[in-house]
């Protein structure tokens, strides 16, 4: 009944190149991305302390709330295409797609960064106090090391689930995976099959994602592993 | 006023509110050098609040409090200092739960006198092994046992080679096997000549160590006196009931 | 409408918003659609998972995984591109989109409102069993009625996804907010430039998703004060 063509994919050598080089470039964008995004992140978090001034805190909370609650797409357009006219500024639209990423996850890891910050244990803030800590070394050593690992769980879904909305950066031509499957059914008009391996290779490295990032969690929490 | 004196801590005339609500009423208190002081009373009496003054980690509104000759005030810009000088243990021991017990002894050393690493784990040593929990040095404090985390806390403070150590109700979290291991630690302490101003109900301690018993009632003190007259003799009538549910 | 805003900001600019804020209804319609088809799908599968036959449970965590995992541009692009070249049929992209996201919505949603039933202590059920209820009248007189008022602070939350979502349905040619954007956008007219016609899109959504993240967020807050 159904007429499943999938060697249609395999059968060009070209195809798989390009479905590998696609996995490749959205593993490098999403994870270099990712990472400056948590650095950013965890900055906007710590700026919506109660003692930062508060012009500045007003700003890292309304930045949040933009990016939260406008979708990627317009992000990434806007800075692919506005952001470079308004600077007067020229940079490939690999830059763009980075840039994009890291601000689009920023402001959901900021707000999850944010909630671990508050449910830090009020003892733990006294017994540095009383200790002579400064608040610059109390949120440094004690406060963000036990936010981060609370929250680490709620990070990695988050980011798996930013990662899942990454294809849009085919539309600014990255050669992603998205990029290569249309790549891929514009030449052999085979779009449900190439589409449904899309969805597997996706699949799979957020399966990947999830697996390396819960095996670096004892390396980065190890206190959390002797409980 | 200002001239050293064997004062270590003098309270004169303080009074604290929350919102409308007066915690502590007209305290006056002088605690001397060496001194070892038990502060007792029925729950919501105002005594952990008052300790908690001591190191500015709750601000006052009226009178005066002086710790080491230090003002200490709402708005004081370096309550580091003084807290520094303060050792505090908690009812909650709040050790740091993602350090080891060394670390949690080294680090408020790095951070707060900026001694080396060498240096502040050796100190960290000897008050592991003066507590006697060397051997755990390598765990975190969620593999300790309640009374050993407690005996930590003790020896994470006087890393910071305090010269007034104030306790929390130290012993009221913990199972009751295991609140002479920390009492023990609590009487080695205060033989060794250190000013201690302990939150407790522990009347055992207060009988062995105090020099004075402090009872507060409703935010107030209502008795300063020596531990046999206070067991044996007290004077206000709250104290006697207080010490015939707790004894 | 237009008219009114061609008033206030003139010409062009009023032009535009009234395509912008025309395109807005089919963003609104879609998430709309999503939200109830998800919301109804993903009620059927919550009640699935919890229910005590095994073989509906397993279903139901397969389709909850699945639906999850698979990226919703993904989806998109199956239904609206492969399905109908695969099947050799029509299908209107307000159909595939639609379908796109009820897939995608119910699949989150059911995903919440099981957390919210898993958070009604065990004894809960128990107690209705105790008293004789059977599984269905237990779940809707007992447990649903607390797990609702649990489940609705980040229902409301998910309803933003959603909006968000239905952005990316502009790559299968649905007229939405986000393709009317692009089509301005890419009309290199003065005063069209990406650098201000993307914020103003931006802006719509956000008039869009703002007040649900802050009724979600309010929601939260009372929640948390009355099971204080």
């Amino acid at each position: 009944m159904f007429d499943f063509r999938f060697y249609e994919i395999w059968r060009s050598e070209e195809f798989v190149q390009v479905l590998f080089e696609g996995a490749f470039n959205s593993f490098w964008l999403t994870t270099v991305g990712g990472i400056f995004g948590f650095i950013l992140g965890t900055g906007l978090a710590l700026l919506q302390d109660k003692s930062v001034f508060v012009g500045l805190r007003l700003l890292a909370r309304s930045y949040v709330e933009i990016i939260r609650n406008t979708p990627f797409v317009v992000q990434m357009f806007f800075v692919a295409f506005g952001l470079p006219i308004l600077l007067d500024m020229q940079w490939s639209f690999f830059a763009s797609a980075l840039l994009a990423i890291m601000l689009n996850f920023s402001a959901y890891f900021s707000e999850i960064i944010r909630s671990g910050i508050d449910s830090t244990p009020k003892g733990q803030i006294e017994a540095a106090y009383s200790l002579g800590f400064k608040k610059y070394d109390l949120v440094k050593d004690i406060i963000l090391p036990q936010a981060l690992e609370k929250v680490y769980p709620s990070l990695v879904s988050q980011f798996v689930f930013l990662f899942l909305t990454t294809g849009l950066i085919s539309e600014i031509g990255i050669e992603d995976i998205t990029w290569a499957g249309r790549f891929i059914s514009d030449r052999n008009f085979r779009d449900f099959e190439v589409y449904l391996v899309l969805s597997a290779i996706y699949m799979s490295m957020s399966w990947m994602f999830i697996l390396i990032l819960n095996g670096c969690r004892r390396k980065l929490f190890p206190w959390r592993a002797e409980k | 006023m200002n001239e050293a004196t064997n004062n270590s801590i003098v309270i004169e005339n303080m009074n604290k509110w929350y919102d409308d609500f007066q915690v502590l009423k007209d305290i006056n208190l002088t605690i001397k050098q060496g001194e070892r002081i038990v502060i007792c009373g029925p729950s919501g009496s105002g005594k952990s609040t008052l300790i908690r003054c001591l190191n500015h980690l709750e601000i006052y509104q009226e009178g005066k409090i002086t710790v080491n000759d230090v003002h200490v005030f709402n708005g004081m810009k370096n309550p580091e200092a003084i807290r520094v000088e303060v050792g505090m243990v908690f009812q909650s021991f709040n050790l740091f739960p993602h350090l080891t017990v060394l670390d949690n002894c080294i680090l408020p050393q790095l951070r707060v006198l900026g001694l080396d690493k060498v240096k502040a784990r050796e100190t960290a040593m000897t008050f592991l092994e003066r507590v006697k929990i060397p051997d755990q040095a390598d765990k975190y404090p969620a593999q300790l046992s309640g009374g050993q985390q407690q005996r930590v806390a003790i020896a994470r403070a006087l890393c910071m080679k305090p010269q007034i150590m104030l306790f929390d109700e130290p012993t009221s979290a913990l199972d009751p096997e295991m609140v002479n291991e920390v009492l023990d630690t609590m009487l080695e302490l205060a033989e060794s000549g250190m000013t201690m101003v302990c939150v407790t109900h522990e009347m055992g301690f207060a009988a062995k160590a105090a020099d004075r018993v402090i009872f507060m009632d409703a935010g107030q003190i209502i008795e300063d006196s020596t531990p046999t007259e206070f067991f044996e003799n007290p004077k206000h009538e709250r104290a006697k009931e207080f010490l015939g549910q707790i004894l | 409408m237009t008219d009114l805003l061609i008033s206030i900001f003139g010409d062009f600019y009023g032009n535009m918003l009234g395509i912008l804020l025309n395109a807005t209804q089919w963003t609104i319609y879609l998430s709309l659609t999503a939200f109830v088809g998800g919301g109804i799908v993903g009620l059927v599968m919550t009640v699935l998972k919890i229910s005590p036959s095994k073989p509906l449970r397993v279903f139901a965590s397969m389709y909850i995984w699945f639906f999850q995992s698979i990226p919703l541009l993904m989806l998109l692009f199956i239904l609206g591109l492969g399905v109908p070249v695969f099947f050799s049929i029509d299908v209107p992209p307000w159909l595939a989109a639609s379908v796109a996201l009820t897939l995608f919505t119910s699949a989150y949603l059911s995903e919440v409102w099981r957390g919210a039933l898993q958070s009604i202590p065990k004894g809960q059920w128990e107690g209705g069993t105790a008293v004789g209820m059977t599984f269905s009248q237990n779940l809707i007189y007992i447990i649903a009625p607390q797990a609702i008022r649990i489940a609705i602070p980040s229902t409301v939350g998910f309803m933003i996804q959603v909006i968000k979502g239905t952005s990316m349905a502009y790559i299968i040619n649905y007229d939405d907010l986000m393709r009317w954007g692009k089509k301005i956008a890419n009309s290199q007219l003065d005063g069209a430039e990406p650098f201000i016609i993307f914020p103003i899109v931006g802006l719509f959504y956000f008039a869009l998703c703002f007040p649900l993240s802050c009724l979600s967020k309010h929601l939260e807050k009372r929640l948390n004060t009355q099971n204080r």
